[in-house]
């Protein structure tokens, strides 16, 4: 019983040490500068949920959460589709050259990101793609398709080949079995890839930063990166903007909690 | 109207291996419930995929009511066939299951639902049509996969295996509902197992099949009672044919023959003549071995150690060594044998009942019977 | 085999595969035999891989990188085994302290990057407000701003951010675990300690191994953290490969791109060889049926 207790007591401390950080910025969101300044621990009293719509209309909030929205969502969508199909077409055709193709595919998860960023912005100026969303857009794609075809690879692998067998007896064409048949089966883990890759995405930066320079088109990460350097040391408007920032993947958590841990962990456990 | 007919029919997945099936040749006639049987891996799934469309054919023709089918692909082919795994689509309810391969076949809307009403109120599906395939139990998801193919009145049906996945008892009843099925639909049904006890009772004719080959075809209880080799002879049956290596010796017009410390003269009904000196191996079921048993039209005695027995109520299976030769000889004899484990006794064969095969395993025939 | 459909499927995927990862990388390599200016491009051969060679900031670069991607693994893997094992004991709550701890990785390192600033602030950072607070202010100190404590002090960050992820994974594997075995080995009268060693951790070795090279390749890339607090200071004391990289691509007014591209081929090649020598190293000889 006593041993039950001290593993608890750890167990609660490293849960306030872990999630502390939050609670605190969560804290600040909703204090004056002047209040933190006087004491840096207090708890909001009375808390200032003006700074809310402040932050969002004082700065360009607005256009970078916009921003990232439409570059996100847009990365995200391109790249279940064309993920997915990649994906259904390695698990389900044994053709030559499939687990070389898997392979060479699967290898780049490793690539430190220097040796593409470079030449990818060489590439996006002569295309016109330089500091555009479209650019960043494709760029997202690319860096999050390994991740996506792994995961649903090892889903789509699972699917009994029967079925496919069955489909096909009933009439359906490859594209009808993977659009009817294949697709609303993995849907599990094509929602697990779809969440994953929202918030991976939406907390990039790199890519981000050495392709985005035009305020019009920053996202969320460059957005507060520039907020703290207009704001320096307001401490408060900061904190706020952070807030801004963290509630979307809270609130995708809070609901996905379970997948999101799921595709976290997909690579780590075998 | 659906004759099914393979003729040198081969399929070759890899060069470097033999091939999964080679130059099989076989009529299904119209209504015929064909069950083809073999070990796994002798090719039988493989025939039957060639058949659906689902494997390409390497060699042969492959035709149905005398049209060549082989290029004809699956969907074309008007066959529907039910998977061991019974690839029922999880996301779709029962009644969607049912219908999915209607919709695709332009059939109208009323059509579609009063077939799928229909099929699911002979198979007891009624109440379960708005349910998912994870809420059903094993033969209930059984029947949907049954259901699906019978609601696309095809010309042919092919089962790979349907029972595999049931326990015992539905194994039986599910058993039976398919014989039923056959009378009252009448089609061509082409099934493939690798459990005997399907294979004869449900079949009008069995195909037996081994690396890649069909060894005989026939009536289930033709081809159980004549074999046409030791691996048919073997393979048919529970316990196996009692198989024992023996030679020709001289004897009355050449069909004595040697085994162990035994002679024995077969009927000139079950073998013909041979030349001395020639290896034959004699079998008997162990139906037709018995202990000293009074009826047998021809006994020919062995004197044996019995090493095993198994009661199993109804009946009493004896393994037992032949004295003074390395070989098994089983019998089945009455559930009251008062035999015990380290008896001696003599077994009687019944000779009218024999069979003989020579060094290849082939069967020695008599002049045909 | 039905090759249009595997090429239709394939293509949309390898499109984007050749266009923006394969073509970049060999762009890349080119570049690093180059002088590649605005509007000119100039063979010079081995120069800048001379140049590397004695580039004192890039191997204080390297070595802070890899000194991150070896502490890290250790530190995150060790404190989460123990985590993990102690949780496994059925706790109340186990599903609030998992959702809870696998937080931190789900923020963007900007957030935690400045979030841990404010932590470490010299004047008002928690950490040494709790010093002073317990009277050893005399260790208060800019923890960024010390060359001696700036690394330790961001490796501590990535720590806090993953030691959550490392433990749901463990536990997720220990949860894996054949009931069985274990009881089996209580049986054999093994002792809360012993079935720890000789049982949990050998069967969860993979999984161990496979957390361990995962947690080195991520410190290999690290970027966003660096550059949101010290962006390399002070005296390239939290230098990365990655932000150096960035730094004489696009901040030095050089505007030569061969030689960062150096920078990044060099590094790839260090990248992919200790990957493979690791995965090699670790390789499972034979698989655990259970």
């Amino acid at each position: 019983m006593v041993r039950r207790s001290l593993v608890l007591l750890a167990l609660s401390l490293y849960t306030a040490f872990a999630a502390g950080p939050f609670v605190w910025v969560a804290m600040l969101s909703l204090r004056t500068t002047t209040e933190i300044h006087r004491n840096h621990f207090a708890f909001p009293d009375p808390a200032h949920w003006e700074k809310f719509p402040e932050a969002w209309f004082n700065s360009n909030y607005g256009i970078y959460f916009a921003n990232s929205l439409q570059i996100v969502l847009g990365a995200v969508a391109v790249l279940t589709i064309v993920g997915a199909m990649a994906a259904h077409c390695l698990a389900r055709y044994p053709f030559r050259l499939n687990r070389a193709i898997y392979f060479i595919l699967f290898s780049t998860i490793i690539f430190p990101p220097q040796i593409t960023i470079i030449s990818l912005f060489q590439i996006l100026v002569g295309y016109n793609l330089y500091n555009s969303k479209l650019g960043l857009t494709l760029v997202y794609v690319a860096i999050q398709l390994p991740l996506t075809i792994y995961i649903l690879e090892s889903f789509f692998a699972r699917i009994p080949q029967d079925l496919f067998d069955a489909a096909r007896m009933d009439g359906y064409s490859d594209w009808e079995i993977f659009w009817r048949v294949a697709l609303p089966i993995a849907f599990p883990a094509v929602a697990t890839t779809i969440i994953l890759n929202f918030i991976l995405l939406w907390n990039e930066f790199l890519f981000a930063v050495v392709l985005i320079t035009e305020e019009t088109n920053r996202t969320l990460p460059l957005g507060i990166q520039r907020f703290i350097g207009d704001t320096q040391e307001d401490v408060g408007m900061i904190a706020t903007g952070l807030m801004i920032a963290i509630i979307p993947v809270i609130i995708v958590y809070g609901f996905f909690s379970e997948r999101l841990i799921q595709g976290m962990t997909a690579g780590a456990v075998k | 109207m659906a004759i099914v007919k393979l003729d040198r029919l081969t399929k070759i997945f890899d060069r470097a291996h033999a091939p999964a099936a080679e130059d099989v040749s076989l009529e299904i006639g119209d209504g015929e419930f064909m069950v083809l049987l073999g070990p796994s891996g002798c090719g039988k799934t493989t025939t039957l995929r060639m058949i659906a469309g689902l494997e390409a054919v390497t060699a042969g023709t492959l035709s149905i009511d005398g049209e060549v089918i082989n290029d004809v692909p699956a969907k074309n082919r008007d066959i529907a066939m039910v998977f061991q795994s019974y690839a029922l689509y999880p996301h779709m309810t029962v009644r969607n299951n049912l219908a999915f391969g209607l919709r695709r076949r332009q059939v109208d809307r009323a059509e579609i639902e009063r077939r799928v009403t229909g099929v699911a109120a002979t198979l007891g599906l009624s109440e379960l049509l708005e349910r998912k395939p994870h809420a059903l139990s094993g033969g209930q998801r059984q029947r949907v996969a049954l259901g699906r193919a019978i609601v696309r009145d095809p010309k042919v049906f092919l089962f790979d295996e349907p029972l595999s996945n049931l326990d015992a008892a539905l194994r039986v009843s599910t058993r039976g509902e398919i014989a039923t099925l056959h009378r009252r639909l009448g089609a061509t049904m082409i099934y493939v197992t690798h459990d005997q006890i399907e294979a004869m009772t449900l079949g009008s004719r069995i195909c037996i099949m081994n690396k890649g080959r069909f060894v005989q075809v026939g009536a289930p209880l033709d081809v159980y009672r004549n074999p046409m080799s030791t691996f048919v002879a073997s393979f048919l049956g529970s316990p196996p044919m009692n198989l024992l290596p023996g030679i020709a010796t001289d004897g009355q017009g050449g069909r004595t023959i040697k085994i162990g410390p035994a002679t024995i003269d077969l009927p000139p009904d079950r073998m013909p003549p041979v030349k001395p000196g020639a290896a034959v191996t004699f079998g008997i079921r162990p139906e037709h071995v018995g202990l000293a048993a009074p009826a047998a039209a021809m006994p020919a005695g062995f004197a044996v150690e019995i090493m095993q027995i198994e009661r199993l109520g109804a009946e009493t299976l004896i393994v037992s060594k032949v004295d003074g030769f390395d070989a098994r000889l089983i019998a089945r004899v009455a559930g009251d044998c008062p035999m015990a484990v380290g008896d001696r006794t003599q077994l009687v064969a019944d000779l009218s009942k024999a069979h003989a095969f020579d060094s290849s395993g082939a069967v020695l025939a008599p002049t045909r019977r | 085999m039905p090759w249009g459909t595997i090429i239709a499927f394939l293509l949309p995927a390898l499109t984007f595969y050749v266009a923006l990862t394969a073509y970049p990388a060999f762009r890349t390599l080119w570049n690093s035999f180059h002088k590649v200016l605005p509007r000119r491009t100039e063979f010079v051969g081995l120069l800048n891989y001379e140049q590397l060679v004695r580039d004192e900031i890039f191997w204080r670069a390297v070595r802070n990188t890899i000194t991150w991607a070896c502490a890290s693994p250790l530190i995150e893997v060790s404190i989460a085994l123990l985590l993990a094992v102690a949780l496994y004991a059925r706790v109340p709550g186990a599903r609030f302290f998992r959702i809870a701890w696998f937080t931190p990785v789900l923020m963007s390192y900007v957030v935690v990057g400045i979030l841990w600033m404010w932590i470490y602030n010299y004047d008002w950072g928690p950490v040494n407000v709790a010093l002073r607070a317990i009277g050893l202010g005399f260790l208060a100190k800019p923890w960024l701003g010390d060359p001696a404590t700036a690394l330790p002090s961001l490796i501590f960050v990535t720590s806090w951010m993953w030691v959550g992820f490392n433990m749901v994974v463990l536990l997720a594997a220990l949860h894996s675990l054949p009931r069985d075995v274990i009881e089996a080995a209580e049986l054999d009268n093994c002792g809360w300690g012993a079935k720890l060693v000789f049982i949990i951790l050998p069967l969860i070795r993979a999984t161990i191994l496979n957390l361990i090279v995962l947690s080195f390749i991520g410190k290999m890339k690290i970027f966003d953290l660096v550059w949101i607090t010290t962006k390399g200071n002070p005296l390239w004391a939290t230098e990365t490969v990655s932000t150096y990289v960035y730094k004489r691509a696009f901040e030095w007014t050089t505007f030569d791109l061969g030689y960062p591209s150096t920078i990044a081929a060099v590094w790839f090649v260090i990248v992919l060889t200790t990957v493979l020598l690791l995965t090699w190293a670790f390789r499972q000889r034979d698989r655990l049926e259970y």
